[in-house]
């Protein structure tokens, strides 16, 4: 069977495009995706868990849903505060339910942005997010910068969707008519493309949107003869294409998140972009990673007011970045229970936290053996957004889009199961 | 569902022209009936104003910007906390309240039916899983033309019927309710950082002008029968000397629809604005309200200004940026592809500030000026002016002189010479109030005919009984009481289930979001033009068959089907 | 000696993501890219390995040599081992300084652990045996 237009769960990009071609409950071709996500799509009916598994002091055994969904709430029910980590790649009504879930708890609920794009978050919060979606990028923009990014290994079509591959409505020629300029520590696929590639010395990224900043302002003057690396001569030309752009598209990624200096790196990205439009038209975008870690953030904060990190222990909705964020609360031990639905932290958070982990009773909600399974003590595994269950995206560009089904492999979603806990957690806790 | 029996209640109903009377509500399956048997659980509502409940006419509370207004103002969520009790969610926010929030403090207030004042169709799934948040009140979106590629070329080329059709494709695909234009033609061309001066400005690309967008959709208005007429934010929005663009506009409308209005323009209090600089500012609230009360095809609404903190939020992309140039505070901007823009920046209204105090007093000489109450809804096009919950206090300052002098001394000194209010003897009176609130906006939007702003036999049982004995109350010298009674319900009702009482939330809530279906010949569906499919093909980001929301997002719902003439 | 660790996604890294007991995801993250210049100063070759010590911990990585990485830093794939190195100190922001430790780094001639060896260093319980 052939499906057409059909939604790629894999990273930011969001793609609608694909064609899935299946046989009976195989898929066995997949039209238009990217390497990561083919990969994903065809292999992602299989190597999932059969069942839910428990261990049993120095062992795994199998268990029933009934048995884990049972142990998954009493879990919860008896921490004094669990932490409900993950969300980013499942569906927008699974996220709902998680937030109802912490907050009838008591408990902390946080997304992988935590560890990803949070930074940009925090920066947002501080300047604001001169933003738009990724329709206006691809149909205006003749100069597209990608910051501390890798899109061709990361985010392989979003340069042939959005940007220097695209057609758009106001370019002739896009591709010869788009510019492309690459700001890195090294070099990458990326920047082997790129008609500027920017080397900046690791941690220098703050200093070099200053010294952009102030050759816009037509401060050069004030600008070194090198700013972490990069020479003035081609920082006044890349300052130069930016004011001449007709419209100007910056994308970044966790090299900036990352780095030192975290959101204040951002913030002087936005700040840049914001000085630019006083004299043409920029855009920024952060390259988010999984395909509905905006979701989480949506999700959250129309329902709680905060996009991350939220914690209900006081019976309202707290945030503070720094100690209700995961890594945080891990690393000090804090948590007592922690459930972690669609994300791997046993891949991605630093040692100490896993070894919090592992003595507390965790819960992992995930269709497949990860790096996170051999730390938990249960894992109940479900449907794959996009495969075997459906539900709301949120594109790296806020731009809302139903991921659909088309297969049915006998495992509930993920809002099935955190639906069926959150039952039981009310039954002994009444809202 | 049972049956509900409110006794002794004070009614004001005016789509019923009732005025003051003493008389018993009857409720069945949500329903007001003549009335009800024995076995009805009974309010007694002893001699308390009760009006059919609230209807706020534009009001942004669910969708793309509103979130971005969010998250974006962490310190906004600290400032309305309020702890998880019972079936309430805990909630935070305040000028920009969570989902919960927002349809809880509407509910204390005794408002039932919310219009989302823009919501973009690329993005209209994200508003309806909204609404779905907001359950204590029915909701519908205005669905935002201003700068749709299809619509634009259309209208320059002259083919209405064209417009019209790709309008009424998107309205049923996205669920929307009606058509809002936001600074016609300014959104495209802030898509390059542009902006268009003047209705006559023709926008970069697609050459049609504002004034050709206004009086073409009004057309497309019409065509598909919409319940609501066209929804406009006008041009210039926020510059001194605006007022002439705005009469200009106003100008623009015929007079094509004997049920309701031809135009309704929002926030007009932001578009009076006389002067030709921020030194030289002033109001001109006359000239445009003499438009309004000469031309009864039109219907405004305040967009009153309330001093405080509040958070500005609009499609109008341009106008926010340039109001981030004036206030460098944050500044958030997404511009939607194909379709709209928007902005959002926060504020702070100063008493302090001269300009500030004229546009404070402008909002109110509008609804003063302004003869007919069916023609001048009361709105801050929350947030823009002010959070809703400031209603009740403008509410007062409608009806007491006295407020209005009280309020005006601690404005800036200046702000006399700049404007008419303190020469406005008028005070409205509560079935002025009741219009402005609920009455006028029902017949505005079109959804009488549902049952909504009146208690009529037949009518949704959305009934708001406030703490008010309007015989003893004097709202001219007491409007303190006047603003604590309309701040919080004895009861509010919706659809036949109490929802709150005196400030508690009773229930979880279940919303019905309405939306409107025009029902178009099927020669005309535009789904199946070539040039409409390759438009999708190529510039949307999104392809064609992902684009309408699906059924999924849509749980109770009301259908309004309408037989267009194309 | 000293180097400054960097650690980001790459395309194989993301391709096992989907099937992360299997050997692309550990080959792919196991992985630390030099410049050959350091290579030659530390004395190894590339495929070889070496032990990094962070503020989180150590772990022994399989080199291999690019001319794209600059001298003075190390390149990990996101992942298990890369985190074995990095700390859980956030600064007060939530994200733990995945791009700017500093590790010390040595030739080595032990082996490479298993990601099931790495969670059961940390109390973890190996849940298949990891396909070779």
């Amino acid at each position: 069977m052939i499906h057409r237009d059909m939604i790629c769960p894999f990273c930011g990009c969001l793609c609608d495009d694909l064609v899935i071609t299946t046989e009976g409950n195989e898929v066995v071709q997949v039209d238009n995706a990217c390497t990561l996500g083919t990969h994903k799509l065809m292999g992602a009916w299989k190597n999932r868990l059969k069942n839910p598994i428990m261990r049993d002091g120095g062992e795994w055994r199998d268990a029933s849903y009934e048995e884990a969904i049972e142990y998954a709430a009493g879990v919860l029910l008896d921490a004094d505060r669990p932490l409900l980590y993950g969300w980013s790649s499942t569906q927008g009504e699974a996220q709902g339910l998680g937030v109802s879930m912490a907050e009838l708890l008591g408990g902390v609920i946080d997304s992988t942005t935590s560890v990803c794009h949070g930074p940009s978050i925090l920066a947002i919060q501080e300047v604001g997010h001169p933003g738009c979606t990724l329709g206006q990028v691809k149909n205006r923009a003749d100069l597209v910068i990608y910051w501390a990014c890798n899109p061709t290994e990361a985010h392989p079509r979003h340069m042939s969707r959005y940007t220097t591959y695209a057609d758009g409505f106001f370019l002739e020629n896009a591709f010869r008519d788009r510019k492309l300029i690459v700001v890195d520590v090294r070099k990458s696929e990326t920047t082997s493309i790129a008609d500027e590639f920017v080397k900046v010395k690791p941690g220098g990224d703050y200093a070099v949107f200053s010294a952009l900043r102030a050759i816009v302002r037509g401060r050069a003057d004030v600008v070194p003869d090198t700013v972490a690396g990069v020479s003035k001569e081609q920082l006044v030309r890349i300052g130069a294409m930016c004011k001449e752009a007709k419209f100007g598209a910056l994308f970044f990624g966790v090299g900036l998140t990352m780095a030192p200096g975290k959101y204040k790196n951002i913030r002087n990205a936005i700040e840049l972009v914001d000085e630019l439009n006083r004299y043409t038209k920029w855009t920024l975008t952060p390259l988010r990673g999984h395909y509905n870690v905006y979701g989480s953030n949506e999700v959250f904060t129309w329902m709680t007011g905060y996009p991350y990190a939220v914690d209900f222990s006081r019976q309202i909705a707290f945030y503070n970045p720094g100690e209700t964020t995961a890594v945080d609360i891990l690393a000090r031990k804090e948590c007592d229970a922690c459930l972690i639905v669609a994300s791997d932290p046993g891949a991605h958070f630093p040692k100490a936290c896993l070894e919090h982990l592992t003595k507390i009773p965790t819960v992992l909600i995930d269709p497949m053996h990860t790096v996170t399974t051999p730390l938990c003590r249960c894992q109940i595994p479900t449907a794959v957004n996009g495969i075997d269950a459906g539900g709301t995206a949120y594109r790296m560009d806020g731009v809302p889009i139903h991921v659909k089904k088309f297969m049915d492999l006998g495992y509930p979603s993920d809002t099935e199961v955190i639906g069926r806990i959150f039952e039981r957690i009310q039954e002994v806790k009444h809202p | 569902m049972s049956d509900l029996l409110i006794k002794n209640a004070f009614v004001i109903d005016p789509i019923n022209r009732i005025n003051g009377e003493i008389m018993d509500i009857a409720v069945r399956d949500g329903r007001i009936v003549e009335d009800v048997g024995q076995g009805a659980e009974v309010i007694d509502a002893g001699g308390h104003l009760t009006l059919p409940g609230g209807v706020d006419s534009h009001t942004h509370i669910c969708g793309t910007k509103v979130n971005f207004g969010r998250y974006m103002s962490p310190e906004d969520m600290r400032a309305g906390r309020e702890a998880r009790r019972g079936v309430k969610h805990s909630i935070s926010g305040y000028s920009v309240p969570t989902t919960y929030a927002n349809s809880y403090r509407y509910a204390i207030m005794g408002y039932t039916t919310l219009l989302e004042g823009a919501m973009a169709p690329l993005e209209a799934r994200h508003t309806h899983e909204e609404f779905s948040a907001t359950p204590l009140q029915d909701v519908m979106a205005n669905t935002l033309f201003d700068g749709n590629w299809g619509v634009m070329e259309a209208i320059r080329d002259g083919d209405i019927e064209r417009a019209a059709a790709i309008v009424g494709w998107t309205l049923s695909a996205v669920k929307g309710f009606g058509i809002k234009l936001t600074n016609p033609g300014g959104t495209e061309a802030w898509g390059y950082g542009k902006d268009v001066t003047c209705i006559r400005d023709k926008v970069p690309h697609f050459e049609v002008s504002p004034a050709e967008i206004v009086e073409g959709m009004i057309r497309v208005c019409e065509l598909l029968r919409l319940p609501h007429s066209v929804h406009l934010h006008c041009n210039n929005l926020g510059k001194p000397g605006n007022y002439a663009c705005t009469v200009g506009t106003l100008n623009l409308a015929p007079d094509l629809n004997e049920k309701r209005q031809t135009l309704y323009a929002t926030h007009v209090q932001f578009h009076s604005y006389g002067g030709s600089d921020w030194k030289t500012f002033c109001s001109k609230a006359e000239p445009v309200a003499y438009t309004v009360n000469n031309r009864p095809q039109i219907v405004i609404d305040m967009g009153q200004v309330m001093f405080g903190k509040t958070t500005t939020m609009t499609a109008d992309g341009p106008m926010e940026f340039n109001l981030y140039r004036l206030h460098h505070d944050k500044w958030s901007n997404h511009d939607v592809e194909l379709e709209t823009g928007s902005g959002i920046i926060p504020v702070l209204y100063r008493r302090k500030n001269l300009v500030n105090s004229i546009m404070w007093s402008i909002g109110l000489e509008l609804a003063l000026l302004v003869k007919n109450p069916w023609q001048c809804m009361l709105t801050t096009d929350n947030p823009n002016g002010a959070p809703f919950v400031k209603y009740p206090e403008i509410i007062a300052l409608l009806m007491s002189k006295k407020y209005r002098d009280a309020e005006f001394a601690t404005v800036h000194p200046d702000t006399g010479s700049k404007v008419v209010l303190p020469a406005l003897e008028r005070e409205l009176d509560w079935n002025e109030i009741a219009v402005m609130t609920r009455a006028g906006q029902a017949k505005a939007l079109g959804i009488t005919g549902i049952g909504k702003g009146h208690l009529g036999i037949g009518a949704e049982a959305d009934i708001a009984v406030y703490p008010l004995k309007v015989d003893e109350i004097d709202p001219s010298t007491e409007y303190q009481r006047v603003i604590d009674g309309f701040a919080k319900t004895k009861w509010t009702v919706k659809r036949g289930r109490p929802v709150s009482r005196d400030g508690e939330i009773l229930v979880h809530g279940e919303n019905t979001t309405i939306w409107v279906d025009p029902k178009i010949r099927p020669e005309r569906d535009i789904s199946r033009d070539p040039r409409f499919v390759e438009m999708f093909n190529h510039w949307y980001s999104v392809r064609m068959s992902n684009y309408p929301v699906q059924d999924e997002y849509l749980r109770r719902n009301l259908r309004m089907e309408t037989e267009a003439a194309i | 000696m000293t180097f400054l660790f960097n650690t980001g996604r790459t395309s194989a890294q993301g391709t096992g993501l989907e099937h992360k007991s299997g050997p692309e995801y550990r080959e792919a993250t196991s992985v630390c890219r030099m410049n050959p210049v350091d290579l030659m100063q530390l004395e190894i070759e590339a495929g070889e390995r070496i032990r990094a010590a962070g503020p989180g911990g150590v772990v022994v990585l399989r080199v291999a040599a690019s001319d794209d990485i600059p001298q003075g830093t190390v390149f990990v794939p996101l992942g298990p081992y890369a985190n074995a190195v990095v700390g859980a100190e956030t600064h007060g922001t939530g994200m733990p300084d995945y791009k700017s430790v500093e590790v010390e780094v040595e030739p080595t001639d032990d082996p490479v652990p298993t990601i099931d060896q790495l969670m059961e260093a940390v109390g973890g319980l190996a849940y298949l045996e990891e396909e070779r």
